[in-house]
């Protein structure tokens, strides 16, 4: 049985900043021998700022040690900035059990100081069956 | 600069994008995107869950695979949106490939939506890192 909880579906995490760091984004293009910009897979630093919480929330009982990325999608309303800050907000989107396996979707949301949203993204975590 | 409209056809395929994952490069990654998961780095703790090695992060593979868009479409502000879903592991030392085609255009809005991959040989056999990318791409003009 997987230890993740269905029941937490739907289950709203507080807001987290997240500043698009000109040193990260450059070491983030680095990697990739990105010439400018900010890489638009650049959201899941986004992302990893506010995962701390959900692997953490014990009502959702994930383990992480058995969790594969399964899927990942990214929707910008427009690029990134440099040196902007920004507010994230994590939900647990959906909560599936499949086989012994549960398919985690975390859904996040980004938002400018005036609260418009500048991004989304859905992370797909799969926890897989213990052996 | 962006890809204008007038250089884009429905069916035209993105430049092949190759690299070798190494080990140095995957903890770069780790640093910089912040997922710092011990199956990434060690081997021994990646045993320990069922795999062969460490394994790179399904995020990097998605990184290549955005960083052909970016090539094709001429800058990273061109891209709207970009999806991938993860089917098989990358081991370090292991070549991926990433690769494309234009599935649609929008003449009005000025985007196409493109479909995308990520293959890789092991042991002979063809992988496929990732199936069923997508990405939408502003276009110039």
């Amino acid at each position: 049985m997987p230890a993740v909880n269905p029941e937490a579906e739907g289950t709203r995490y507080p807001d987290v900043p997240f500043v698009v760091d000109t040193e990260r984004v450059r070491a983030f293009r680095a990697v990739f021998g990105q010439a400018g910009g900010v890489p638009p897979t650049f959201l899941t630093a986004a992302e990893f700022s506010v995962l701390p919480q959900v692997i953490d929330d014990p009502a959702l009982g994930l383990d992480f040690s058995r969790v594969l990325h399964g899927g990942q999608s990214y929707e910008l309303e427009r690029p990134l900035r440099e040196g902007e800050s920004l507010t994230v907000r994590a939900r647990i989107d959906s909560v599936r059990v499949r086989a012994g396996s549960a398919f985690v979707v975390i859904a996040m949301d980004l938002f400018d100081d005036d609260d418009v949203p500048v991004a989304h993204a859905r992370s797909t975590m799969i926890e897989r069956a213990s052996a | 600069m962006r890809r204008p409209l007038e250089q884009v056809a429905v069916g035209q395929e993105l430049p092949d994008l190759r690299r070798v994952v190494t080990r140095e490069d995957v903890q770069a990654y780790a640093d910089a995107g912040g997922d710092h998961n011990p199956l990434h780095r060690s081997d021994e703790f990646a045993r320990s869950v069922g795999f062969d090695g460490a394994i790179a992060h399904g995020m990097f593979t998605m990184g290549h695979m955005a960083a052909c868009v970016v090539a094709w479409a001429g800058e990273a502000d061109a891209v709207s949106a970009i999806s991938a879903q993860f089917r098989a592991t990358v081991s370090m030392g292991q070549e991926i490939v990433a690769g494309g085609r234009v599935r649609a255009i929008d003449t009005e809005a000025r985007t196409a939506v493109l479909e995308l991959w990520v293959s890789s040989e092991r042991d002979g056999e063809l992988e496929w890192p990732i199936k069923r990318g997508e990405a939408t791409v502003r276009l110039g003009s």
